[in-house]
């Protein structure tokens, strides 16, 4: 039998390294406080796809209920917690949540997340806070090798008012900066006839990197107040990082929302070794808006099946084999408690004993069961 | 690890060589690499693949940059960072059909390697059309009698003139691109920093 593209069979270290990467994120955040949230996986369409979420249908796996509705599987975690958050006792502030999330642009329909969300908190303690669970948990995973990038909505949205691009042309333009197209950039922004905020927007699109950029934009934008804050936040965390010991803190200033519930402080971790992005969230105070909520709402989510693919896996268990019959079973079972620490399985015939570092046998003797080596 | 950068084979192969030579790069193993995929040289990878292969090698991470012409990056849309144009690789993309052809009243059939960029025309027009994909020689298909037109590149227009088809419209001026994985972009900024820099100005960069 084939299976559909994107679905698989899986067995093994990537299953235990998986449910290992859940389990101690499970304790990590309870021990920071979380409060543990699941969403059904069944959800109406609308969740995702509303105004304010802004989420592509094209993307999702749906079908019409008996109702003639659109349902979809749960195709992200953030919107989901949100509606579902607004129903809660609101002091609870820390939210985190573990499980799958479906999409078609995904390489694999199905991918493992664990995420948490912190509302009703003021600015820096929550942007801090993610951050440093984030640190945490990627210490506790002995996942070093690994860099945290910052970024900031506010930017492209201070340099592109005064251009009064119509909503397609500021989304081309949104378009053209997510793909650091610096040439249509310089279009799009210049074709107002602005060509000193052009230059602008086209010099952001090569605004990444560590300190050395924060320092050089905190000059520049000296003379205006909403970018100069938006920068000296930025540094403030990224000093924050460094400070708690990550070792690579980097920023770019030229990045875009890709959702439009984004309205902040924009991060992602990524694996050194691999490029693969590990986590990403940001602020979504207008997420809320959608339940005529003013909050204030930041969160992540974890890649587990990235993290998990980076586990060093940990096979220095010792592996016990008890050779026995149908009626020294029970006595066998016994024995199997006596191993601690140990991979122990008992067998009647001997199959594949080589893969055990030891191997004894159940016989009898004056009518009684004993253990011999084998 | 050297950056790896992945090169489109074929017609923007030797473009590119000349445009690196003139960067006062070494490109003798590049030219003189036989039918090797894959080059060494003392400051880089390259490999070497067709146009759509080169973005899927650049948005998977295993090249750091790619070179390949603007009509690959329309058609297929790939996960990249589609930083800049390069002097060379020029061309347009056009709607044509046969010298003196009436249009039929009924809707109309385009042939073309380029289901996207077709489709996304003739949306942008209002115009529905029946659309087939062909991998090669779309001039062939309305002499055929396959399609009412074609939508495909132009470079000189001479395979169109030398077929019996004229150009309707033409929609696109394409050139080749230098575009980078999304992660490498900013892992490896000081790597990749002096050769992007020499790409995008066309100038030797110390």
């Amino acid at each position: 039998m084939f299976l559909p593209a994107g679905s698989q069979d899986e067995i093994g270290n990537r299953l235990i390294n998986r449910s290992k990467a859940y389990e101690i994120f499970r304790k990590i955040t309870t021990d920071r406080n979380y409060k543990q949230i699941s969403t059904p996986v069944v959800e109406y369409a609308t969740t995702f796809t509303n105004k304010y979420a802004g989420m592509n249908l094209q993307n999702m796996l749906k079908w019409f209920n008996r109702e003639g509705e659109i349902e979809v599987l749960r195709a992200d975690w953030t919107t989901a917690i949100a509606r579902a958050v607004v129903n809660q006792d609101s002091s609870q502030l820390k939210w985190s949540y573990q499980g799958s999330v479906f999409r078609s642009d995904k390489d694999g329909i199905e991918s493992r997340q664990a995420g948490i969300e912190i509302v009703h908190t003021p600015s820096f303690l929550g942007e801090s806070e993610c951050l440093l669970t984030a640190v945490t948990y990627l210490t506790e995973l002995n996942t070093d090798n690994y860099l945290i990038e910052l970024g900031h909505t506010g930017i492209f949205e201070e340099l592109t008012s005064p251009l009064q691009l119509t909503e397609d042309q500021l989304e081309k333009l949104r378009g053209a900066m997510h793909d650091k197209r610096r040439d249509v950039v310089y279009q799009i922004a210049a074709s107002n006839g602005q060509e000193e905020i052009a230059e602008a927007l086209t010099n952001l699109v090569d605004a990444y990197g560590s300190f050395d950029i924060i320092n050089k934009y905190e000059k520049m934008w000296s003379d205006n107040d909403r970018l100069l804050n938006i920068i000296k936040h930025i540094k403030q965390l990224a000093n924050l990082l460094k400070d708690s010991g990550v070792d690579e803190v980097l920023v770019d200033l030229g990045r875009v929302k890709n959702l439009p519930y984004y309205c902040g402080l924009m991060f992602r971790g990524f694996l050194k070794s691999s490029g693969l992005t590990c986590f990403s969230g940001g602020r979504y105070d207008k997420l809320y808006e959608q339940f005529d909520e003013r909050i204030s709402a930041v969160g992540l989510a974890f890649d587990v099946d990235v993290l998990a693919e980076n586990l060093v896996v940990e096979d220095n268990l010792k592996k016990v084999c008890i050779l026995a019959t149908e009626a020294s079973h029970v006595y066998a079972e016994t024995v199997r408690k006596t191993y601690t620490n140990s991979i122990v399985d008992i067998q009647y015939e001997p199959t594949n004993l080589e893969q055990f570092d030891k191997v004894v046998k159940i016989v009898t003797e004056n009518n009684q069961y004993k253990v011999v080596e084998a | 690890m050297k950056p790896c950068i992945a090169l489109t084979k074929g017609r923007l192969e030797k473009q590119f060589l000349d445009f690196f030579k003139s960067l006062s790069y070494d490109v003798d193993p590049l030219v003189n690499k036989g039918r090797k995929l894959r080059v060494e040289t003392d400051d880089f990878q390259f490999v070497f693949a067709k146009g759509v292969d080169v973005t899927t090698y650049v948005e998977h991470g295993i090249a750091d940059l790619g070179i390949v012409g603007e009509d690959i990056l329309a058609e297929f849309q790939p996960d990249v960072y589609n930083l800049f144009p390069l002097p060379f690789g020029q061309c347009r993309m056009a709607l044509a059909t046969e010298e003196g052809k009436v249009w039929p009243e009924r809707k109309r059939r385009i042939a073309s390697k380029y289901t996207n960029i077709t489709k996304e025309f003739f949306k942008q027009k209002g115009e529905s059309v029946e659309i087939f994909k062909l991998e090669g020689s779309v001039e062939l298909a309305p002499i055929l009698g396959l399609a009412d037109g074609i939508v495909d590149i132009v470079e000189t227009g001479n395979t169109l003139k030398e077929n019996g088809l004229v150009i309707k419209e033409e929609f696109f001026e394409f050139s080749a691109r230098c575009i980078a994985n999304r992660s490498s972009l900013k892992i490896k900024r000081d790597e990749l920093a002096t050769v992007i820099e020499s790409f995008r100005r066309g100038v030797v960069v110390k």
